[in-house]
């Protein structure tokens, strides 16, 4: 399973209302291309602060909130676990789109393929984490993760690039900020 | 009432939501922070990770502050820049001005840069006086909220917080 359908699974198993924080670079755009919504936060830099985000969001809202994150990304940014699994918002749904490497620079190796994210998460006090590196089980994956207790972290491997690199999200910044604020105010 | 003025003044300036990393200077301020309902404060790990939590609390809905050491402004740079600035995204901040000559080594060289650091990026700032909480708190959600941008309260060692 690519990225791009890993990221076009989980937006189709979502409810309307749930909040989601998409990572900067492929898997923003890649969010964007399969469904656009005001309820999706697409960052464009700040690598490394998913976990961050989707945590103030889940402090302050009921809904739940899904991190669409990557490996580099999270390991960028390790300490978001330990603030997340610290203050276990029961509403936090992390999901990394594992490629084992830095896609958007060139395809480096990143450590992710050393490091267990999952066990990572659950030692950081996360209430649910599992790796599923098989694609055909990505549906059922998904599934448990967002059936589990959370917060709830699923460490999904993909694998590939999709053919068609997705756009960028043709919206300004202050736009997308804009938007998300207003859509959750407006609830 | 909190442990602390500083706080309490920022929570009637409208202030929901505070994230941020301890510095000995800020003592008081954390105290009261500590005293806050767990979904109005996040002890963050690292500067960084609180300005970003703050973001997020306010794409939430929320009035957010972050408080740190100097310090950690080095940290934050690249979120500061990239979601607060470029998303246009209010953040007052309460950062603890470290660096004097009498101060320990490792606070110079960064916190004796701090105002040129913050005017190099164009985030507005002011030095906090002894007994103008009220007025400093309306200030900071004020200026960072007409602008839509990060503000700084720098607060010195002899400021009572």
């Amino acid at each position: 399973m690519t990225r791009a359908e890993a990221v076009a699974l989980a937006l189709s198993l979502l409810a309307d209302e749930d909040v989601v924080v998409a990572a900067d670079g492929a898997i923003s755009r890649e969010a964007y291309r399969a469904l656009d919504r005001p309820r999706t936060f697409y960052m464009l830099g700040s690598m490394g602060q998913v976990a961050s985000i989707a945590l103030g969001l889940a402090m302050t809202r009921p809904e739940r909130v899904i991190a669409l994150d990557g490996d580099g990304n999270l390991l960028m940014g390790f300490g978001g676990l330990a603030m997340v699994g610290g203050i276990k918002p029961a509403n936090l749904y992390h999901l990394v789109l594992d490629n084992g490497c830095y896609a958007t620079t060139g395809g480096q190796p990143a450590l992710s393929q050393k490091v267990d994210l999952a066990s990572a998460a659950v030692g950081s006090g996360y209430a649910w984490g599992r790796r599923c590196f098989s694609g055909d089980r990505a549906r059922d994956a998904m599934e448990s993760w967002l059936a589990a207790k959370g917060p709830a972290l699923l460490d999904l491997e993909v694998t590939g690039e999709d053919p068609e690199p997705a756009p960028r999200v043709p919206m300004t910044p202050e736009e997308m900020a804009t938007r998300t604020r207003a859509a959750l105010a407006s609830a | 009432m909190s442990a602390s003025h500083r706080l309490d003044a920022l929570l009637e300036a409208g202030v929901e939501f505070v994230a941020g990393v301890p510095c000995s200077y800020l003592k008081k301020f954390f105290a009261g922070c500590a005293q806050l309902p767990p979904s109005a404060f996040l002890p963050a790990v690292r500067e960084d990770h609180a300005v970003a939590a703050c973001a997020g609390a306010w794409l939430g809905g929320r009035r957010t502050l972050a408080a740190m050491q100097n310090s950690g402004l080095g940290y934050c740079l690249e979120v500061l820049t990239s979601l607060h600035l470029m998303y246009r995204v209010p953040l007052p901040m309460i950062v603890s001005d470290r660096g004097a000559p009498a101060d320990y080594e490792e606070h110079r060289i960064l916190g004796q840069r701090t105002r040129q650091l913050l005017d190099l990026f164009g985030i507005p700032w002011r030095e906090a006086r002894p007994g103008q909480h009220e007025a400093e708190a309306r200030w900071l959600v004020e200026a960072s909220e007409r602008e839509r941008t990060a503000a700084v309260l720098l607060v010195g060692k002899e400021v009572d917080v």
